[in-house]
């Protein structure tokens, strides 16, 4: 079983081996646990150096996009004579996902030290961590890990003693799902609307405080110091043979109508299926897996079918018809409602949309009262076309892919749930609830009779 | 999600130091005075812009007075080089800043669909009920509680997650509701 | 440069050029609405997405630079169905308040929906809805019209320098918003009527004045101050309804200020001499053109002509005066009434300028002072031309006791103050948007303005009374067009060699040697 329970012998922990060991959070507790060797290592290495490693190691970003983590970092120019900054994305706030979160809470200098290593690599003497401001835990325990850190001197202008400046600071958000995408993030921690911005300019050339920067996911920095460590060879063994596309170990979060929700580390290409009913214990007693959403809200929905023979890496996921994503696992059990789920995925998007575009704006507010519509029994057949039609309309034209994040379960749940939206609509109200609809002509006939 | 009273068309003038127009009110007091200001300072060392220390800024505001409200805007742009308006624009995009004041104990219960399908709509009903909010957004008589829906805490696995101020309750049921109300005095 | 094709045409841009802006070039109008080339780009209203061939994704033309061998299709299936899902988008929310809506019929959301939106709205639910706020000045902010494309948040931040607007709130609830006891009074702030694409900014003054297409529009000059703003001068029946601005890079870029804008009702004046007025049995009465200017040049003749002129009077004007005081061996002046300066913070050597007058520098480069010190030489028995001054304010005793001294007064103008009963002759004018002519700015561009309303009863344009005038004393023909006028202006002065209406066109050139200090010529 995964974090909250104890680890399934089928885990593969790296990144979550000290979640619930409370001794892991203190700076002794770490350095116990082998921390801070690799950011020492590091900062005896040419930069260029550790972002080849990182390179050849495989690694890719964990926040959604996949990018491969080490040509990121080789986008930015050691020596330009500007300063360089790292952004830290722990802005977690994809529906499902909720591993960044246990990483900052258990293993804060698992963090420090990634984010410590990563600026160095990057030339950056300042890494900023943006947490979202909902996470008081993890922010109280990743600030006073930082603490700890400069009060040890790992931390500072003389970074354990090599004369390097390496400077932490943690970021606190106030409530925005945008803020997860780069630019947002960029903008927010500005001090501005969390607006993404139109690229070009990239970050490597103009990201925050208009200087080249690098962001990078906190699973992505907490993995570093382990490539570090053990090498990148022993990295890229990680995943299937047959993909070196995708390599190490994820996090993935689970959540929903499943036994046994939580968080699992298993290396690139682990089976779906078996991860499913092996490891998370399938779905709640007497009831059966009706959907699965397998990288946070934002991807395809897939039914219990194409998980079969799923494989769970970034290109696994898109031959079973999704995408990996944040590796945000939610499972929805037959006693849901398809249509109010996906109104309710729906309802989150307009809420979060930062308004810039006018086919997020307008789109994701107009999808989501249709599709409220429809629950509540007011729907039309022509409705669905409607919503399809809208879909189309927020895929792939806005600054960002909020709009098409919206889109997507719209589209999917339409495509493989369109029983249950044809039900709604034919009945008049939807159909897992109970019928309230006044028996009136039904009585009346019978007192007739 | 945000209940705002709506000024409508001829909003009466709101004073912006609230020295005028409001018999019986304090004179608005700075936050950014003695400690607050010296922290303030401190921070804007690790940024390179001022307008970058604006969220933390209005957080400890959030902090000090429980709201943000116009008066502090106009304080915190003061503070920072900036326009009023533009703090505005900034406080209003992000929901966790409160434009009005709101109970002593901030109840934000996610709804969003994994906690949805785990039953999160039973937990706000048992939240509105037992603080005697009633209604979503509406502080309670007492003044004790105000309780939101809010999208995705981020804590999934623990349906359902509710935030009580700045502390971070995990698997709350209907059940536990009253017992969790009850420690909130 | 970059060479590229776009809707089939072939165009050769600087490098760094947006689509957009290369489409222009090419004479393709990409339909937008957030983007504008005064301001920073936005990118977010979608509407100018185009294809180009090679690209996964339609590109927003604004925010995409050209590259070398593009080809770029504007009106393509996909990029026209894309502009479409914009327009539905836009409108869900949008009212359908056209017949009451002062921007109905120069809306942009309205033309590109009768050319290419959709035909019906498929929303089946209520409207958004949020009250209407003013924003202080000249502007009134209907919400439920607005499209949210920011236009006027990027003006008041980067080019007034005044952020007074946001965006509030996020999501469908989002809204131009402002703080509680800052208003749009920035001196320049009414520009963002002009730069909002729909009719959710709206000016108070011009509401439910008039409708778009009643209103005949004519390029112009702002006659309110010495910057010599490009305007284009909206009439209604002969009433100017509307000032507003047009565009000039090297004056006023896209801009007016406020006072230019709302200064325009003395153009509608009503209390207007409307016929030549001559003293007769000791009072003035309405004669025929010819008796008044003949009586004129009979005062006129082998006297000093001393003039104290308007210097809202053209280039024309002023130097037919000029040559009237010259060729007699008189003098001119004139006075500018003269207020605070207000710039443009973001447009450089652009503001609302000291001297509220358009054409001081004219007057000056035409052989005028800018005080009544000329007037000290005038002895009894010199007369007196006062043209277009009504001698309000400050010395108006003074003036009068050159008045009474003089041999005659003649008035050209276009009112008729109680001291110029006394007068000789009255020649009414038409005033500056009656009448075709040029003014000189500050920095000594000369820009014409051209005639956007007729001029009352028998007034005439001054360059054909004061050409009467002078042909009638023997200085030359007379003119019968303004080009003439203007031609013999060019023909005697240096500063303005070269230059005709056909030169200038309707942006103007600059005075020889404008580079150097204001100074009187001759």
């Amino acid at each position: 079983m995964g974090y909250p329970h104890a680890p399934h012998p089928r885990e593969t922990v790296v990144l979550s081996k000290y979640f619930g060991d409370p001794e892991a959070r203190t700076l002794d507790g770490w350095k116990a646990r082998g921390g801070y060797r690799a950011l020492e290592q590091a900062l005896g290495m040419d930069p260029v150096a550790i972002q080849n490693l990182v390179k050849e190691s495989g690694l890719r970003g964990r926040g959604g996009a996949g990018f491969p983590t080490g040509l990121k970092w080789s986008f930015m120019k050691i020596g330009d004579g500007k300063p360089h900054y790292l952004c830290c994305n722990a802005d977690e706030s994809e529906p499902g996902t909720f591993k960044d979160r246990e990483i900052m809470r258990w293993t804060p200098h698992a963090l420090v030290e990634g984010v410590a290593l990563a600026s160095y690599a990057i030339g950056a003497e300042m890494g900023y961590v943006y947490i979202r401001g909902e996470f008081t835990e993890p922010i109280e325990r990743m600030t006073a890990a930082v603490k700890e850190a400069y009060a040890a001197g790992i931390l500072g202008a003389n970074a354990m003693g090599t004369g390097k400046t390496v400077h932490v600071h943690v970021h606190k958000g106030a409530g925005a799902y945008i803020c997860g995408e780069e630019t947002a993030l960029m903008n927010s921690l500005e001090g501005r609307r969390g607006n993404p911005r139109i690229k070009p300019p990239f970050p490597a050339v103009a990201g925050v405080f208009g200087q080249p920067t690098t962001i990078n996911n906190v699973e992505t920095l907490a993995a570093v110091p382990h490539i570090l460590n053990n090498g990148a060879a022993w990295y890229k063994a990680f995943g299937r043979a047959d993909n070196p596309k995708s390599t190490g170990t994820k996090l993935y979060s689970v959540c929903g109508n499943i036994a046994r929700p939580g968080n699992y580390e298993v290396p690139m290409g682990f089976p779906f299926k078996e991860f499913l009913w092996d490891l998370c214990g399938g779905p709640l007693p007497g009831r059966k897996i009706k959907a699965v959403i397998p990288g946070g809200s934002s991807v395809p929905i897939l039914t219990p079918e194409e998980c079969e023979g799923a494989l769970m890496d970034y290109e696994g996921f898109v031959t079973a018809g999704s995408m990996l994503g944040s590796g945000g696992v939610i499972v929805f059990d037959d006693a849901q409602c398809m249509v109010k789920q996906i109104a309710r995925l729906a309802r989150f998007y307009a809420h979060e949309s930062c308004a810039q575009c006018t086919q997020c704006r307008e789109g994701t507010a107009w999808t989501t009262r249709i599709l409220e519509r429809i629950e509540a029994g007011q729907g039309t057949m022509e409705d669905l076309d409607t919503l399809l039609d809208i879909a189309d309309q927020m895929t792939g034209k806005t600054i960002c892919v909020l709009s098409d994040s919206c889109a997507t379960p719209v589209v999917s749940g339409i495509k493989k749930f369109r029983h249950e939206f044809e039900a709604h609509i034919k009945a008049k109200r939807c159909p897992m609830l109970p019928d309230t609809t006044p028996k009136i002509a039904a009585a009346a006939s019978a007192a007739a009779a | 999600m945000s209940v705002r009273e709506e000024g409508g068309l001829h909003a009466p003038a709101h004073a912006p130091h609230g020295d005028a127009g409001h018999a019986g009110e304090a004179p608005y007091a700075p936050v950014f005075v003695g400690a607050r200001r010296r922290e303030l300072d401190e921070l804007l060392t690790r940024y390179p812009t001022k307008m970058a220390a604006l969220l933390p800024a209005l957080w400890m505001i959030q902090a000090d007075r429980g709201w943000v409200s116009e008066e502090a805007m106009a304080e915190v742009a003061q503070v920072l080089d900036l326009t009023p308006a533009y703090v505005k624009g900034v406080v209003t995009f992000y929901t966790m800043y409160h434009q009005h004041p709101v109970g002593r104990h901030f109840v934000q219960v996610c709804t969003t669909s994994p906690c949805n399908v785990c039953g999160a709509e039973g937990v706000v009903d048992a939240f509105l009920e037992h603080t005697g909010c009633r209604e979503l957004g509406v502080t309670s008589p007492d003044g004790r509680f105000t309780v939101i829906e809010v999208e995705c805490l981020g804590a999934c696995g623990f349906a359902t997650p509710v935030m009580i101020n700045e502390e971070f309750l995990e698997s709350v049921t209907p059940a536990k509701v009253p017992e969790i109300v009850a420690r909130y005095k | 440069m970059v060479n590229l094709t776009i809707e089939g045409r072939p165009v050769t841009v600087a490098d760094g050029t947006s689509i957009l802006e290369a489409a222009k070039l090419a004479g393709v109008l990409v339909p937008h609405y957030c983007y504008h080339p005064g301001l920073p780009v936005a990118g977010v209203c979608r509407m100018c997405l185009v294809e180009v061939e090679k690209m996964p994704k339609l590109a927003p033309s604004c925010a995409t630079a050209v590259a070398e061998g593009q080809v770029v299709h504007v009106h393509s299936e996909k990029a026209r169905e894309a502009r479409k899902g914009v327009l539905e988008f836009l409108l869900i929310n949008h009212p359908l308040d056209c017949p009451i809506c002062d921007q109905s019929g120069e809306c942009e959301l309205q033309d590109y929906t009768f050319a290419e939106g959709p035909k019906e709205s498929r929303l089946r639910e209520p409207k958004r809805f949020n009250p209407v706020e003013d924003f202080g000045g000249d502007v009134v902010y209907v919400t439920n019209r607005c499209i949210l494309c920011t236009r006027c948040v990027r003006f008041m931040d980067t080019v007034a320098k005044d952020p007074v607007l946001n965006v509030s709130e996020r999501g469908d609830r989002a809204v131009i918003g402002k703080f509680e006891g800052q208003d749009l009074t920035h001196p320049w702030a009414a520009n963002v009527i002009d730069l909002c694409p729909v009719g959710a900014l709206i000016s108070k003054d011009f509401l439910n004045k008039a409708r778009a297409w009643e209103l005949d529009r004519t390029a112009s000059i702002c006659p309110n101050c010495s910057q010599g703003c490009n305007a284009i001068v909206e009439t209604r029946d002969n009433v100017v309804v509307r000032m507003r601005p047009r565009s000039n890079e090297d004056v006023n870029q896209f801009y007016l200020c406020d006072y230019g804008r709302l200064n325009y009702r003395w153009l509608n004046r009503q209390d207007r001499v409307e016929a030549p007025l001559v003293r007769q049995r000791n009072a003035l009465r309405a004669v025929d053109w010819e008796v008044a200017v003949a009586r004129a040049a009979e005062l006129l003749k082998g006297k000093r002509a001393f003039v104290l002129a308007s210097p809202m009077l053209s280039n024309e004007a002023l130097f037919l005066l000029g040559r009237l005081a010259s060729a007699t061996g008189g003098a001119g002046a004139f006075r500018v009434e003269t207020g605070p300066e207000a710039p443009l913070a973001g447009v450089e050597d652009l503001a609302l300028r000291a001297d509220r007058a358009a054409n001081g520098k004219g007057a000056e480069l035409l052989g005028f002072t800018r005080d009544d010190a000329p007037l000290n030489a005038m002895q009894s028995g010199d007369v007196l031309i006062v043209a277009d001054e009504e001698l309000r304010g400050r010395d108006a005793n003074v003036l009068a006791a050159k008045v009474a001294d003089a041999a005659a007064v003649i008035v050209v103008g276009t009112s008729l103050p109680a001291w110029a009963q006394g007068a000789e002759v009255v020649l009414p004018i038409a005033n500056c948007v009656e009448e075709e002519g040029t003014f000189t700015n500050l920095r000594g561009r000369v820009q014409r303005f051209l005639q956007a309303k007729a001029a009352p009863g028998l007034a005439r344009p001054s360059w054909f009374v004061l050409g009467d005038l002078l042909a009638a004393l023997g200085h030359g023909e007379p003119y019968y067009a303004a080009s003439d006028a203007f031609a013999a202006l060019a023909a005697d002065r240096p500063e303005f060699a070269g230059m005709s209406y056909d030169e200038l066109g309707l942006k103007g050139m600059t005075v020889a040697g404008a580079a150097e200090p204001a100074g009187v010529a001759s």
